[in-house]
């Protein structure tokens, strides 16, 4: 094994780690007492807010230069993210939307930028 | 309604369309993580032990980027920290079962195999906490498998990372519109990316992401609550919204 392969294992159990905590400790806490009826209310708007949160990361901040908001600079990928909005909202299918996404950033991307 | 279908094959019917959208998103997060160094066994790995796209996608751009560990770990930690709120918002379901079960549970919970479930447990009362866990193992066989291929032809091929990146992004966008039960949601999303673009600015790291998203649900939270205690239940903002499609596959058994 070289090293940094070794380098990478050690890399995979921590962010196990990492990812099992937050997964287990809420579960395991609420399943045997009751979630506050406010407190289930408020979690029921975190996923949209979340999801919403990773598109615009992708679609409207460069990370790689520090956090800077592109504006309409990634135009491949705001009239993609419109068409998935689309395919989504009619075909309902996982799937559909996920290719016809990355079919249209591949054929947007030969006319705008990323 | 037949009855004789066995369990384990009505359960795959359920899942199959998250399986099979796992497909070219494990591809495309194989490929990355072949760029970023790691062979077919490590990215089998990690696919089961972390089973997290969002999560792999950031491994595999952050090591391209040869970020050191501890940022890595911190910057997972972030996106992680969403599996708090959505184990909390399902563990209602899950009550009576045992500790060993939720261990289990969680380890293989992520976004797509929580969102599955939670809308056949809010619609299906036949649904069992086993056969939400099959729901998670189906779905890990198949994205583990799609990552390791990604990972075998990754080495083959050449790809634009930035396009294999957007994968992700069109699965969140999917699950955005999935979401939408009233126009409430959609105005909390708008809600939502301004909080993220001047979160992220701000704080420059995806702590931004945690503060837009506990800001933005709160917002909904509250405005939800104001316009319940008014009586506009009915209102232009929470009445519900007819999908053009049917949920045909997700709440087959559900709907009727």
């Amino acid at each position: 094994m070289t090293e940094k392969t070794m380098e990478h294992l050690i890399l995979i159990i921590l962010s196990m780690l990492v990812a099992f905590g937050p997964r287990f400790i809420p579960l395991r806490i609420f399943s045997t007492r009751d979630i506050p009826r406010w407190f289930n209310e408020w979690m029921k708007y975190v996923p949209v807010s979340l999801f919403t949160a990773l598109v615009v990361k992708d679609v409207f901040i460069d990370t790689s230069a520090g956090y800077v908001f592109t504006g309409i600079h990634n135009m491949a990928k705001i009239i993609a993210s419109l068409i998935v909005i689309v395919v989504a909202y009619r075909s309902r299918s996982m799937g559909l939307s996920v290719v016809l996404g990355l079919v249209a950033v591949t054929l947007l991307a030969m006319v705008f930028t990323v | 309604m037949k009855k004789e279908e066995p369990r384990w094959l009505e359960v795959l019917k359920i899942a199959l369309p998250l399986c099979l959208s796992y497909i070219p998103i494990g591809l495309a997060c194989g490929i990355l993580l072949n760029v970023a160094g790691f062979n077919v066994i490590l990215t089998g790995l990690v696919s089961i032990l972390v089973f997290s796209g969002g999560a792999q996608f950031l491994l595999a751009s952050m090591l391209t980027a040869n970020a050191p560990m501890h940022t890595v770990l911190i910057m997972l930690f972030f996106l992680e920290l969403r599996y708090a709120l959505l184990g909390s918002s399902i563990s209602q379901y899950l009550r009576n079962t045992s500790k060993k079960f939720l261990y289990i549970f969680a380890v293989s919970l992520n976004d797509e195999n929580y969102a599955v479930n939670y809308l056949k447990f809010a619609t299906d009362k036949s649904w069992t906490p086993k056969d939400a866990l099959m729901v998670e193992h189906y779905s890990l066989i198949f994205w583990t498998f799609a990552n390791i291929v990604g990972s075998l032809i990754g080495n083959l091929l050449s790809v634009d990372l930035a396009i294999v990146d957007y994968a992700l992004t069109a699965l969140f966008i999917y699950m955005i519109v999935m979401q939408v039960a009233n126009k409430l949601t959609i105005v909390v999303s708008f809600v939502a990316a301004v909080f993220a673009i001047i979160s992220m600015v701000v704080l420059k790291s995806t702590m931004g992401l945690v503060v837009s998203t506990l800001l933005a649900s709160f917002v909904g939270f509250v405005t939800e609550d104001y316009l319940v205690k008014r009586g506009k239940k009915r209102g232009f903002l929470l009445k519900k919204i007819k999908p053009k499609a049917s949920r045909s596959v997700i709440s087959k058994s559900g709907d009727n």
